[in-house]
């Protein structure tokens, strides 16, 4: 007990003490089983890195999947502070719908938006028929089965993933202190960019972070709207796992996957304090 | 200080009505403001005067009625064409920009020239004495500290007229009183138009030139704060403005201060009636009875509490008496 | 995922132990409850139905359906044993990581035979026991230690009649011509299949397809890429074919017909070196309904009842020569080996596949991408 005051340590920590090891343990143990596979399969060594380096192949779909991502998280952020603006100013009745309208999506699988996303804009859909009676192009646009497709797809169901923190931000500004821009003197441009948008910055923040992570880990709707061309690392991923038994490539990419993350977080916790974005203390 | 507040700054309003939907929140008022002035809006909530000091800053647009700054319209401007400065209900201070910047930032939006910016901050943070504050987030200063920022923000621009919302709701007591007479100072310096709005009785008399008591989104009296004390016009003015003892006689109301009651053991000649102690009670200054008086019902009664030497006990039979001028004949 | 796989071993031991007598029926329900999260209920059922029931582990969808009626009800008339099944699919890794966890719970797996090739090197299957299956009863070459192929399935092509209305494609050769049969193909995106068509078309003689000249199947493949995309399930190829996506689709045999059938005939399946894969049952090591209860199902499944019955329901073909005459007349054009399709089809080599997959599919799967 003598060290245990020493260590200054309130008691209700002995409480969850056991709960904490069992999270730990199942949470950083596969972690660790992860890491110790990406040096041991197929033999012992760094090979697996190595490919990362001496593999042409491997390094385009990481490309790919980096570029996919940025400009779905781009996307997503930007549309998605439009939504919530548009929400935050909409009357009372309204927002709750534009909300209900929003959740609603949550709730549709994957891939039915996915082959709903084919139906409207696949080569017969109703808006290349649209385009096409109107005589604006002459052949169907390729919307779909290319990277086009594979961003519209992705961009639609990350929007929500943006929406909800940039609300949740813009709910947070004090109204009095936009009054208070205007009052000096500012008008609406300047008022939203000098104001507005750095008061919202943590929410757009966390919105960013939520729909970048999020894109890496998605496979179905790319695999699909991609027409099966556009390879991201979490279905190559799952095809070394499942199909061609490779596993040491596996862990290598979900070790580079986590350590990109957590850089990330990292980085960004330089820049900005992440209690704020994630909801902690307000300033 | 400037020369644009010393040339401009009165406001004449006429009219001024706002509704929503079938509430009346400010039912016509109509009130000149001189320039220079220092105007209190004081009524409790609800009494319309914040409404009527967001439709002068221009955040709420009137229902009917006009606003004449120095004779000219001002209704249909915009609120960040208006130029009043405005210290807000809890300062509202940008939280992400720096004192010098949150200070800078009317004349910033107004593209001035850096110089100029920072030789103007520096001249608002001498005014306020926050030096060694420039380069705080709001959130690293104390609650007197964010109310000065907010004012020299709101100042830093020489705007004709400056709008205060209860800026010193969110101190405690002793803080409150001090900054009281700090505002009074700055506003003799200054020279700017104040138009003050607080629902607290001892702000409102203790700074103001004149003062508007409001209910009910009118107004029931305007005047200095002496005039409101010592003649007020109606029940509510009496009462929201300091304590006071109402008197039916003649078939009218009369207001009574409690301070304007002589009150002594035995008779005198000079005695209006008699009557038996219930209760005292000691605020320091003064000691208040409550006197049952058989003519006019319960008194309340102020005595300074230096010269009464012991406090009678209730129960005690007392004389009571008090000058002709001190019985004010109220409109209702 | 370890604390599910905790929560099953614990509970498969116990219903191991109850099977066996050791444990009363009172007490392992008590071991269920203790193991008490939210899926328990489903869980101890699971554990408790494992201990006297064949799990088969097939891919969902109609299979669920057809396996039942097909060979589950034979099976268990013949052997009071139930048919369970799970649905998820016995992908390769799946199976491997079942067996290396030392939870499995799945006795049959509706597989590839190269699976039974790849997984048989490795240790993760039960060898098949040939007292009780039979190796006569499947094509030649496809009865192997640790697998046998029970039904056949087929990547075959289907083409727009509308487009190519006149001169129809009939080969691989067309079907990779894009100067001659302009418009946009799809090909299967694991590489099965797809790989044999490009060599075909090539010029590679059939009999000398295997082993497969991977470098020469990639630059086929590249040179048609763009006028291509690329399906992952069943009902994704059939979507590209209903939709109209594309003019050329290389499918699945068995889903040729609803295609067929599904666009009023526009689109027409083409049998003609179609590539004849074997569909293996393959039993993971351990499995807990025991090898011989596994073993009787499978052989079960090569009967001619049940051979047919598949073949109606899910149009998989019959591996078992006793059956290949019995598919009736106005089937026969869809059926691999029926007497009309068998000169004409490819065989697969499930030991070339089930040795080189890993390179095959990445190889494809870079060229594509």
């Amino acid at each position: 007990m003598q060290t245990l005051r020493r260590l200054n340590l309130h008691p209700g920590w002995w409480l969850v003490l056991p709960f904490l090891l069992v999270v730990m343990g199942m949470f950083l143990g596969p972690i660790l089983n992860i890491l110790w596979l990406s040096v041991t399969l197929p033999e012992p060594g760094l090979d697996n890195y190595a490919a990362l380096f001496e593999s042409e192949p491997l390094r385009r779909m990481l490309w790919t999947t980096l570029r996919i991502c940025l400009i779905t998280t781009v996307m997503s952020v930007i549309l998605g502070y439009s939504i919530a603006y548009a929400m935050m100013h909409a009357s009372g009745a309204n927002r709750n719908w534009m909300i209900s309208l929003l959740l609603v999506t949550f709730w549709i699988s994957v891939l039915v938006r996915t082959f709903s996303w084919l139906m409207l804009l696949g080569r017969n859909g109703p808006v290349n028929n649209a385009l096409m009676g109107a005589g604006l192009v002459s052949e169907p646009v390729e919307f779909m089965r290319n990277e086009l497709g594979v961003l519209i797809g992705m961009v639609h169901y990350m929007i929500p993933y943006a929406v909800l923190p940039i609300l949740a931000s813009m709910q947070n500004i004090d109204n009095r202190v936009i009054a208070a821009s205007r009052n000096l003197g500012a008008g609406g441009a300047q008022t939203f960019w000098r104001i507005y948008l750095p008061l919202t910055r943590p929410g757009i923040v966390a919105g960013a972070i939520l729909v970048f992570i999020l894109s890496l880990g998605f496979f179905v709707t790319p695999a699909i709207l991609g027409g099966g061309r556009v390879l991201m690392v979490a279905e190559y991923i799952s095809v070394q796992v499942l199909i061609t038994l490779r596993w040491g490539t596996a862990a290598m990419l979900a070790v580079l996957l986590l350590g990109g993350v957590l850089a990330l977080m990292f980085i960004l916790s330089r820049l900005i304090p992440l209690s704020q974005v994630f909801g902690g203390a307000r300033r | 200080m400037s020369a644009d507040s010393a040339q401009s700054g009165g406001l004449a309003i006429t009219g001024l009505v706002k509704r929503y939907g079938t509430v009346e929140a400010v039912a016509g008022i109509d009130l000149e403001i001189q320039r220079g002035e220092f105007l209190t809006l004081l009524g409790p909530s609800g009494s319309g005067k914040t409404t009527l000091l967001m439709m002068i800053a221009g955040f709420q647009d009137a229902t009917a009625g006009d606003i004449l700054l120095d004779g000219r319209s001002i209704v249909a401007t915009p609120a960040e064409k208006r130029n009043f400065g405005m210290v807000f209900q809890g300062y509202a201070l940008f939280p992400h920009m720096s004192v010098r910047d949150n200070i800078g930032y009317a004349l910033s939006v107004r593209k001035r020239p850096r110089r100029e910016i920072a030789g103007r901050v520096e001249e608002m943070i001498d005014l306020v004495q926050l030096q060694g504050m420039e380069d705080r987030l709001p959130a690293q200063l104390s609650g007197g500290q964010q109310q000065r920022v907010a004012l020299a923000r709101a100042l830093a621009f020489a705007p004709p007229v400056l709008l205060l919302d209860e800026p010193l709701g969110a101190l405690d007591r002793k803080l409150r009183i001090e900054v009281q007479a700090q505002l009074k100072d700055l506003h003799e310096r200054v020279g700017t138009t104040f138009i003050y709005v607080t629902h607290d009785q001892e702000e409102a008399l203790s700074m103001s030139d004149r003062v508007v008591i409001m209910q009910s989104g009118r107004i029931e009296q305007v005047g200095t704060p002496q005039e409101l004390y010592s003649r007020p016009r109606t029940r509510f003015a009496a009462t929201f403005l300091g304590k006071s003892n109402f008197l039916h006689r003649d078939g009218r109301v009369w207001a009574l201060r409690p301070e304007k009651i002589d009150l002594h053991v035995g008779s005198s000649g000079d005695d209006r009636t008699t009557g038996k102690i219930l209760s005292q009670t000691y605020f320091g200054s003064v000691l208040n009875y409550r006197v049952e008086t058989t003519e006019f019902g319960v008194l309340e009664v102020d005595v300074d509490a230096w010269r009464g030497g012991a406090a009678l006990r209730p129960g005690t039979v007392v004389s009571i008496g008090w000058h002709d001028e001190a019985v004010v004949p109220l409109e209702d | 995922m370890h604390d599910r796989q905790f929560m099953k071993e614990t509970l498969f031991a116990g219903a191991q132990a109850f099977k066996a007598g050791r444990m009363d029926r009172r007490s392992f329900l008590i071991l269920c409850g203790m193991a008490g999260f939210a899926s328990q209920a489903v869980l101890a059922g699971k554990a408790e139905a494992a201990a006297d029931q064949v799990i088969m582990w097939n891919w969902g969808g109609q299979s669920e359906v057809c396996h039942g009626s097909a060979i589950g009800e034979p099976f268990t008339a013949a052997t009071g044993i139930g048919v369970g099944f799970d649905t998820s699919g016995p992908l390769q890794g799946k199976i491997r990581e079942m067996v290396d966890s030392g939870a499995v719970t799945a006795d049959v797996c509706d597989g590839d035979l190269f699976d039974a090739v790849a997984l048989g090197q490795t240790g993760h299957l039960e060898p098949i026991d040939y007292t009780i299956v039979r190796a006569d009863r499947t094509v030649d070459g496809y009865a192997l230690e640790h697998g046998i192929a029970v039904i056949l399935y087929g990547y075959a092509f289907v083409y727009d009649t509308e487009v190519y209305g006149d001169n129809p494609p009939n080969s691989w050769a067309d079907f990779f011509d894009t100067e001659r049969f302009p418009g946009r193909r799809s090909l299967y995106r694991w590489a099965n299949g797809a790989i044999e068509a490009a060599l075909i078309a090539d010029g590679v003689p059939r009999d000398q397809l295997y082993p497969l000249d991977l470098p020469r199947a990639m630059a086929r493949i590249a040179a048609i890429k763009d006028d291509t995309i690329y399906w992952s399930s069943g009902s994704e190829a059939h979507s590209m074919v209903v939709n109209g996506e594309v003019s050329m689709g290389m499918v699945w045999q068995n889903r040729g017909r609803s295609m067929e059938e599904d666009t009023d005939g526009r689109y027409k399946l083409v049998m003609n070196e179609a590539f004849a894969y074997p569909g293996g049952y393959i039993v993971p090591r351990g499995n807990p309904a025991g090898r011989e209860n596994a073993m009787r199902f499978i052989a079960t499944a090569q009967e001619v009842g049940p051979q047919l019955a598949i073949f109606q329901c899910l149009g998989m073909t019959p591996a078992n020569p006793e059956a290949f005459d019995q598919v009736p007349e106005a089937d026969q054009a869809y059926a691999i080996s029926s007497a009309v399709n068998i000169d004409n089809v490819i065989f697969n080599d499930p030991t070339w596949w089930g040795n080189n997959i890993d390179e095959a599919v990445n190889l494809y799967l870079e060229t594509i991408s």
